[in-house]
C-alpha cells in the first residue's frame, strides 16, 4: 500500500472508484462501459455452491402464460 | 440504493458475465418493483402486451435484489378482485354497495364536494393519507396541490417508519444519512431483521459485507435470523433501544474511544451530553435493557474501534415511547465516533444537481405561514411538522441549496393521531374531506377505533386503490390505481439519496386504472387549478425534471440503470452541517427552542398493570406480505394463511397455550384473534403480533371490514400520552402490556369499535 495514503483516504478513493465503475456498468453503451460491467460482474459473482443469494423461488424461472393471466383476471378457471 | 460492489481478485479471475437473451416474442423492460418500499431494480418480460414474468436484473449491481413478492407480481396484479373501474358508493357509508361511474363524472363530483368542504370549513379541512410506493408514487404532486390549495394536513405511514427517522436525524446533522454498506467494517442492526424475502437488498448488502469480513452486531429481544449470524447478539428488552445507546456512549466516553478531533471541532453540547450519559452507568443500563454489562461494553467497543461502522435505519426504533431520543442517540453515536460523511460510514448525499427533486415539485414555500401553523399536532408533538423543521430552513438552503427538503416524504407531516381526532370532530377544527391513496388508513396507524370514528364523520372520502381494502370500503369513491408494471417511474429513494433510477412502463394498465400522477392532474382540473399540473403527460413531466442531465426520460431509461452523482466525502469542511449552529448538535437547539429537553433522555415503562402481564411487540412484516397488502394472493396466503402470534415455549407453558390454538390478545383499548405459534427464538413474556391482518374473502362493509375488526393489530395500538413519543407523537409499538385469553371455539371475540 502506498505510504502516502491514510486508511481513510484509501477507503474514500475506493468508494469513489466503485461508484464510478457501477455508474459505467449501468450504462452499457460504450466499450468502456462494457469493460466496467464485466469487471463488476466478475467481482460480484460467486461460486454457485457458496452463493448465499441463491433461492429456489428466485432461480426457478417462474413465468405465466398471457392467456392464463387474462383468464385469471376475468375470474375464469 | 447503490449496491455493494466488493472486489475480490479470486472472484474476478473465475467468473463469467451472463446476460439472459430475449426470447422470441418477449419484450424486456428494465423496471423498478414498488410492491414494497425497497424499490428493487428488476426486469419484466412481456408477451402479447402483458407482463408474464418478473426476474432479477442482468446488471450485477442489482442481480440478486428480488423477492417472492416481486416474482409473483404479474399474477398478483391480474387478481380477479382488482378494481378496474371507478366506483361510487350507493346507500349509507360502508354499505358495501357500489355503482360503476366514469372517471369524468367521479372527478367532477369529487371536485364539487371538495370545494364545498373548503368553502365551509377552510382548506385545512382536507386531509390526505398516502405514501410513495405501490399505487401511490405521485412525484410530489399531491403535496404541491395541497400546498397551493392551503392545507398542511398530509399524513403517511412514514410517520412511524423512516419518515420520522429522517426528520429526527436532521436535528443532529441536517440530513438523513445512508450507510455505506460497501465499505463499512461494522453494521449494527437495532431490532431490524432483513431477510431474503423482506428488505431483500439490505439483506444482500449485509451478507456481502459479512463475506468480506465486516462485523455484525444485532440488538433484538428475539434471536432473529440476523441475530444468529451476528458477531454479537444483545437480547435487549423490547423498547429499550435508547437505554442501550446510552450504555454504549458511556463505555465509549469513559474509555476515550470517540473521535476527539471531530468532537472538538464539529460538535456542540458535548459536555452537557457527557453529564447526561453519566446518568447511565452500565449496571443501570443492564437493568433497563436486561442485557449483560460485559456484552454491552464489548458491543460498544466493537462499534467504536472496528469502524467505520454504520447503524442502518430500522423501523423498530421509529416506533417507541423514546423514539426521538433513541434516534438522536444513534445519530450521536455516529457523530462522536467520526462516522458521518465518510466512506464506509454514514453518507450525507444531498441532491443530484442535474435533476429536479420532488421537494422542489412539492412547493412548500407557497403554503402560507398561517396555514402551516394550523398543521394538526404541531402544537403538541411538532418534531416532523412544519413547526418542528422550521429552524432548518436556512441551514438546509445554506448547505444543500434548498429551503424545503422533504426526505422519505416525512419531514413536513401532520401528526396522524391529531388528524384522526380532527376527523372525528374532537380537534381544534374539523377535517371533513379525506383522501387515501394506496394507503389502507384504518389499519395503518395507532388507535383504529378513533380512525373509524373519524372516517364515519367525513363528508367526502376518496380512495385510490387496487383492491377493496377496509379503508376503501368506507369511501364515497374508489378509483382504480395502476401498478408499477403499468407506468414509468423515476426514483431517488424518496429523497434519501442522490442516485436516480428510471423504470420503464411494461404494459398498459387494465380497465380504467390510472396513475396517481393522473389522479392529481384530474384533481387540479376539478379544483379549477389546471396550472398546478401544467405537464401534458407523465413523460413530459420527467423530461422537464431531467433537463439538467441533457437526456429525456426515454433516453435515460434506455441508456442508464442508475444515474449517480459523484460522491464527495466530508463536505462539512466546506459548508458546515445543515443545523442552526453549522455543527453536529449533540445538544439540540431546535428541540430546546420547541420546549423539549435538548439532550436525549429515557422514559421508563409506566407501572405494570397486573391485569395485563405480558408485553406485546407489534408492527412486524411477514415475507409474503407488505404491510396490509397481498392477503388476496393465493401463493402468498398459502404460506401464511392465518395471523399468528409468536410466544416462547416458557410463555406457552405458563398460559397453557398449544401450537395453532386460536386465542384473543387484548389490552385496554381493543382485542384481536390470532393463532399461537411457539418459537424457541422468542423471549419469555413477549408476544409478537403480526401487522396488518384482514381477510379479503370475508364480508365487506361497516361492522365487518373483511375481518379487519377481528384481526387488525391497529386495534391494540395505543396513542395515549404514556404510549406516545413526546416530540413526534408517534405510538409505542414495542413492549405494550397485553394479555392472552384462550378462545377454544376459534371465534374471535368481537371488537368494541363501533363503525
Ligand atoms: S423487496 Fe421484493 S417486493 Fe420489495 S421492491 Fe424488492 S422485489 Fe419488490
Amino acid at each position: 500500500m502506498s505510504p502516502f495514503y491514510s486508511d481513510d483516504k484509501r477507503r474514500e478513493l475506493s468508494a469513489k472508484l466503485l461508484i464510478w465503475l457501477a455508474a459505467r456498468a449501468s450504462r452499457n453503451q460504450s466499450m468502456l462501459d462494457r469493460l466496467c460491467l464485466w469487471l463488476v460482474d466478475r467481482a460480484m459473482r460467486r461460486d454457485p455452491d457458496e452463493d448465499f443469494m441463491r433461492d429456489p423461488i428466485i432461480d426457478n424461472d417462474q413465468g405465466f402464460d398471457p392467456e392464463e393471466l387474462d383468464r385469471y383476471q376475468r375470474g375464469e378457471k | 440504493m447503490p449496491a455493494p460492489v466488493p472486489f475480490d481478485p479470486d472472484a474476478i479471475a473465475s467468473a463469467k458475465l451472463i446476460v439472459r437473451p430475449a426470447k422470441d416474442g418477449v419484450t424486456i423492460k428494465r423496471t423498478i418493483c414498488s410492491t414494497c418500499d425497497i424499490a428493487c431494480s428488476v426486469v419484466t418480460e412481456s408477451k402479447q402486451g402483458r407482463v408474464v414474468k418478473v426476474r432479477s436484473s442482468d446488471n450485477p449491481i442489482f442481480r440478486d435484489n428480488i423477492c417472492m413478492k416481486g416474482i409473483i407480481a404479474p399474477k398478483a396484479f391480474a387478481h380477479p378482485d382488482r378494481i378496474l373501474h371507478p366506483l361510487k358508493r350507493v346507500g349509507e357509508r360502508g354499505s358495501g354497495q357500489w355503482e360503476q361511474v366514469s372517471w369524468e363524472d367521479a372527478m367532477s363530483d369529487i371536485g364539487q364536494r371538495l370545494k364545498k368542504v373548503i368553502t365551509e370549513h377552510g382548506p385545512e379541512a382536507w386531509a390526505v393519507s398516502t405514501s410513495q410506493w405501490n399505487t401511490a408514487t405521485d412525484h410530489g404532486l399531491g403535496r404541491r396541490i395541497m400546498n397551493h390549495v392551503g392545507t398542511p394536513n398530509w399524513i403517511s405511514g412514514v410517520a412511524l417508519c423512516a419518515g420520522n427517522t429522517a426528520a429526527i436525524n436532521r436535528l443532529t446533522y441536517g440530513w438523513f444519512p445512508m450507510g455505506d454498506f460497501n465499505n463499512t467494517n461494522c453494521i449494527v442492526l437495532m431490532g431490524h431483521n432483513p431477510r431474503r424475502h423482506s428488505w431483500t437488498p439490505i439483506y444482500n448488502y449485509i451478507r456481502s459485507a459479512q463475506e468480506r469480513g465486516a462485523k455484525l452486531i444485532v440488538c433484538d429481544p428475539r434471536k432473529s435470523s440476523s441475530a444468529e449470524r451476528a458477531d454479537i447478539w444483545l437480547p435487549l428488552k423490547a423498547g429499550s433501544d435508547g437505554a442501550m445507546m446510552f450504555g454504549w456512549l458511556k463505555v465509549i466516553f469513559d474509555e476515550g474511544l470517540y473521535d476527539k478531533d471531530f468532537v472538538a471541532n464539529w460538535t456542540v453540547g458535548f459536555e452537557e451530553l457527557r453529564k447526561r450519559v453519566d446518568e447511565f452507568p452500565l449496571d443501570r443500563v443492564a437493568k433497563l435493557t436486561g442485557c449483560d454489562p460485559d456484552m454491552i461494553a464489548k458491543a460498544a467497543r466493537m462499534y467504536a474501534t472496528s469502524g467505520p461502522s454504520i447503524i442502518p435505519w430500522t423501523p423498530i426504533t421509529d416506533m417507541q415511547r423514546n423514539s426521538t431520543s433513541a434516534i438522536r442517540l444513534q445519530s450521536i453515536l455516529r457523530s462522536v465516533c467520526g462516522y458521518v460523511d465518510v466512506a464506509g460510514g454514514e453518507t450525507l448525499q444531498g441532491f443530484n444537481p442535474d435533476i429536479v427533486p420532488e421537494s422542489t415539485i412539492e412547493m412548500h414555500e407557497v403554503l402560507s405561514e398561517e396555514q402551516k401553523a394550523k398543521q394538526l399536532g404541531s402544537d403538541t408533538h411538532p418534531a416532523f411538522t412544519y413547526r418542528g423543521q422550521a429552524a432548518l430552513r436556512e441551514p438546509l438552503k445554506r448547505v444543500w441549496g434548498h429551503e424545503y427538503v422533504n426526505q422519505v416524504t416525512g419531514c413536513y407531516m401532520a401528526n396522524p393521531s391529531a388528524t384522526f381526532r380532527a376527523m372525528a370532530g374532537e380537534g381544534s377544527y374539523p377535517v371533513k374531506a379525506f383522501f387515501a391513496l394506496g394507503n389502507n388508513t384504518v389499519m395503518s396507524y395507532a388507535n383504529m377505533p378513533l380512525i373509524l370514528k373519524g372516517m364515519m364523520n367525513q363528508d367526502l372520502i376518496v380512495a385510490h386503490e387496487h383492491h377493496m381494502t377496509p379503508t376503501a370500503q368506507l369511501a364515497d369513491y374508489v378509483l382504480p390505481g395502476d401498478s408499477w408494471l403499468e407506468r414509468p417511474w423515476l426514483t431517488d429513494a424518496f429523497g434519501w439519496m442522490s442516485a436516480y433510477r428510471p423504470s420503464e412502463q411494461s404494459m398498459e394498465p387494465p380497465g380504467e386504472a390510472k396513475s396517481t400522477w393522473e389522479f392529481w392532474k384530474h384533481i387540479a382540473n376539478a379544483l379549477d387549478r389546471p396550472e398546478l399540473v401544467p405537464w401534458e403527460t407523465l413523460n413530459d413531466f420527467y423530461d422537464d425534471r431531467l433537463k439538467g442531465t441533457g437526456m429525456s426520460f426515454k433516453e435515460l431509461s434506455e441508456t442508464t440503470e442508475i444515474y449517480f452523482d459523484k460522491p464527495v466525502f466530508r463536505k462539512y469542511l466546506k459548508t458546515g452541517f445543515a443545523t442552526p449552529s453549522g455543527k453536529v448538535e449533540l445538544k439540540s437547539s431546535i428541540l430546546e427552542d420547541l420546549g423539549f429537553d435538548p439532550l436525549p433522555y429515557f422514559r421508563e415503562d409506566p407501572p405494570a398493570d397486573p391485569d395485563y402481564p405480558l408485553q406485546m411487540f407489534t408492527g412486524v412484516r411477514e415475507d409474503g406480505y407488505f404491510q396490509t397488502a397481498q392477503r388476496q394472493v393465493p401463493e402468498m396466503r398459502k404460506r401464511a394463511p392465518e395471523p399468528q402470534i409468536f410466544v416462547s415455549p416458557g410463555t406457552a407453558s405458563e398460559y397453557h397455550l398449544g401450537e395453532n390454538e386460536w386465542v384473543t390478545i387484548e389490552n385496554q383499548i381493543g382485542k384481536i384473534s390470532a393463532q399461537v405459534a411457539i418459537k424457541e427464538a422468542m423471549p419469555d413474556g413477549l408476544v409478537r403480533v403480526p401487522h396488518g391482518w384482514w381477510k379479503p374473502e370475508m364480508q365487506q362493509g361497516a361492522g365487518h371490514l373483511s375481518g379487519a375488526l377481528k384481526y387488525s393489530d391497529a386495534q391494540l395500538c395505543r396513542d395515549d400520552e404514556d404510549y406516545l413519543d413526546r416530540e413526534q407523537g408517534i405510538p409505542h409499538l414495542k413492549g405494550v402490556p397485553c394479555r392472552i385469553i384462550k378462545s377454544p371455539s376459534g371465534n374471535a371475540t368481537k371488537t368494541e369499535a363501533k363503525v
